[in-house]
């Protein structure tokens, strides 16, 4: 069905969604299925006459794999479930906020929170000039949201509701959960792929050359082969999955704020302002990232502009430009960098040199 | 036995497919409902600052009669307005008293220097900000409804269960009035 507005335009972006992560078993056990095949054309396996054709016994191997490869995930994602938090506690090293330190933000999200009758998330700030947010947290109590000093300066009260509207909706949406279930999946199809390289390197098949002479390297060739593509297709769906959860996470906080523009401006103020030095399974949960990777397909995030031409098409915003820094001036010795003020025609700012913020917490 | 089966799984599919289309129906109504109500609350905040704004201007230039009465009318006639469309021409009707009477004050600098006017003329034009924000997110949320009880599986739904199009929140014809400057007249 064809996205006739905000609302529908999410609808089919959650389908999109689904559609992606039962891609992943479906990977995994065409994965397996395809290796199968290869060890009884190598003659690792007993040929299938018996089954009906070396097809249909790879198809009943593959079937009694699969309570296996379901319970490996299910360990998997318990372990990632618990630990998952954590990992990401640590690893931003953020400071909580509060109403007295920060009452503009800490208002907004509260505001926001009682219009959609949820608990509030803890609001948590990295001391960074660079512009980003994201959006912590499995489960209700534990939720939070995340940004940086850099958009607290430089964002106008609009804007600011617009990036945390963002990253409500992706708790509302529950897209930690989904990225983590993304990420287990691929950690596993990764898990696999590596064990097939070791095994090859090593030459761990070798053992099996004295039965079979020859015919290990038909097996090695096709699990080279199958390795790669599920190993590529594996990053590829990921990527896929957190670039619609964006595209939803945009269009939830028009919604909850009724303001398509300031979600327009807030993303052309950030643009190019957002690097965050982070592993790259954190990278897709920030409210941008600006690591393209190979036409697209890598990307934890769709471009800018397609996100604002979704925007202009689906929530009726309007492309303005933003204004010159909006928030009451800070004197700006305090704040060299806070990227909006007019530049240098070289990019760089009056001090003639671009400051670096403080070593990123991931640093 | 067997077409008997499939029979009842025709009848069960397209039982879901009905629900589900009918569910979605009842979403987007009900976006349309929120986006009207958050649009009602920023024209009512607007209706509530109205008064103020008149005594702090009375003050200064009282014999600005006319164009004080204008706003104190046309605030009025917003506030007992009665359907959608009404209340859009009441509320632009409003706008344009509005857009006016601060041109009036222009002349008074006394007035624009009192710091109570200042406040009202900022939380105005912030009000005023909000306003074409959630009108404009009101009409995108109105002509999704529109469109999806027009399509195909969804039209015969929507006819037996009683979803009936919505109005716009629209200038309409007074566009035009309000995007000529105001008079200004030195009575």
């Amino acid at each position: 069905m064809p996205a006739l507005g905000l609302q529908t335009y999410i609808w089919n972006n959650n389908i999109r969604s689904a559609i992606l992560l039962v891609g992943f078993p479906i990977l995994l056990l065409g994965m397996v299925f395809f290796l199968t095949l290869g060890m009884i054309w190598a003659g690792m396996l007993p040929p299938g006459a018996y089954y009906g054709g070396d097809v249909a016994e790879a198809l009943s191997l593959m079937w009694s794999a699969a309570p296996l490869a379901i319970a490996v995930a299910v360990v998997w994602f318990v372990i990632a479930y618990f630990f998952n938090q954590a990992i990401i506690d640590f690893a931003t090293g953020s400071q909580p906020l509060t109403r007295e330190a920060e009452p503009r933000a800490y208002n907004l999200l509260e505001n926001l929170c009682i219009s959609r009758g949820m608990t509030m998330p803890t609001l948590r700030v990295i001391e960074t000039d660079e512009m980003n947010a994201f959006a912590s947290g499995l489960h209700e109590g534990r939720f939070s949201v995340t940004v940086t000093r850099g958009i607290l300066e430089a964002m106008s009260d609009d804007e600011l509701e617009a990036v945390l509207g963002h990253e409500l909706s992706h708790i509302i949406n529950r897209d930690v959960r989904t990225m983590v279930i993304a990420s287990i999946f691929a950690g596993i199809i990764t898990l696999m792929c590596q064990i097939i390289y070791r095994s090859i390197m090593w030459g761990s098949f070798g053992g099996m050359r004295g039965r079979r002479s020859g015919n290990v390297g038909i097996f090695m060739l096709v699990a080279l082969v199958v390795g790669a593509i599920g190993y590529v297709l594996a990053i590829v769906i990921r990527m896929a999955i957190s670039r619609t959860r964006e595209y939803v996470a945009d269009a939830g906080s028009v919604q909850l704020t009724k303001n398509p523009d300031a979600m327009i401006r807030a993303l052309r103020r950030i643009s190019g302002h957002a690097h965050l030095d982070a592993p790259q399974s954190m990278r897709a949960m920030f409210l941008e990232d600006d690591d393209e990777g190979v036409m697209g397909l890598f990307a934890t995030h769709p471009p800018v502009e397609k996100r604002v031409a979704a925007l202009m098409q689906y929530g009726g915003g309007r492309d303005v430009a933003p204004e010159p820094p909006p928030r009451s001036a800070p004197p700006p010795s305090l704040s060299p960098q806070t990227s909006e003020a007019p530049l240098s025609p070289d990019g760089q700012g009056p001090w003639g040199q671009r400051r670096d913020g403080p070593p990123g917490p991931w640093g | 036995m067997l077409a008997l089966v499939i029979l009842i799984a025709i009848v069960v599919l397209i039982g879901i497919l009905f629900i589900g289309a009918y569910n979605r129906l009842v979403a987007l109504r009900q976006n349309v409902n929120e986006a009207f109500a958050d649009i009602d609350v920023q024209l009512k905040q607007r209706q509530d600052l109205v008064p103020n704004l008149v005594e702090t201007v009375k003050g200064y230039a009282a014999h600005e009669r006319g164009t004080l009465d204008e706003v104190t009318q046309a605030r009025a006639a917003a506030a007992n307005a009665g359907n959608i469309e009404q209340r859009a021409q009441a509320e632009n009707a409003l706008t344009g008293a509005l857009g006016r009477l601060m041109a009036v004050a222009e002349a008074y600098p006394d007035l624009k220097a009192n710091q109570n006017f200042l406040q009202l003329q900022g939380e105005l034009s912030d009000l005023e900000n909000k306003i074409a924000a959630a009108r404009r997110f009101f009409n995108n949320a109105v002509g999704e409804y529109n469109a999806s009880i027009q399509r195909f599986p969804a039209v015969l739904i929507a006819g037996m269960t009683g979803f009936a199009s919505r109005d716009f929140f629209d200038v309409g014809p007074d566009r035009a009035a309000l995007q000529t400057a105001p008079q200004v007249k030195f009575s």
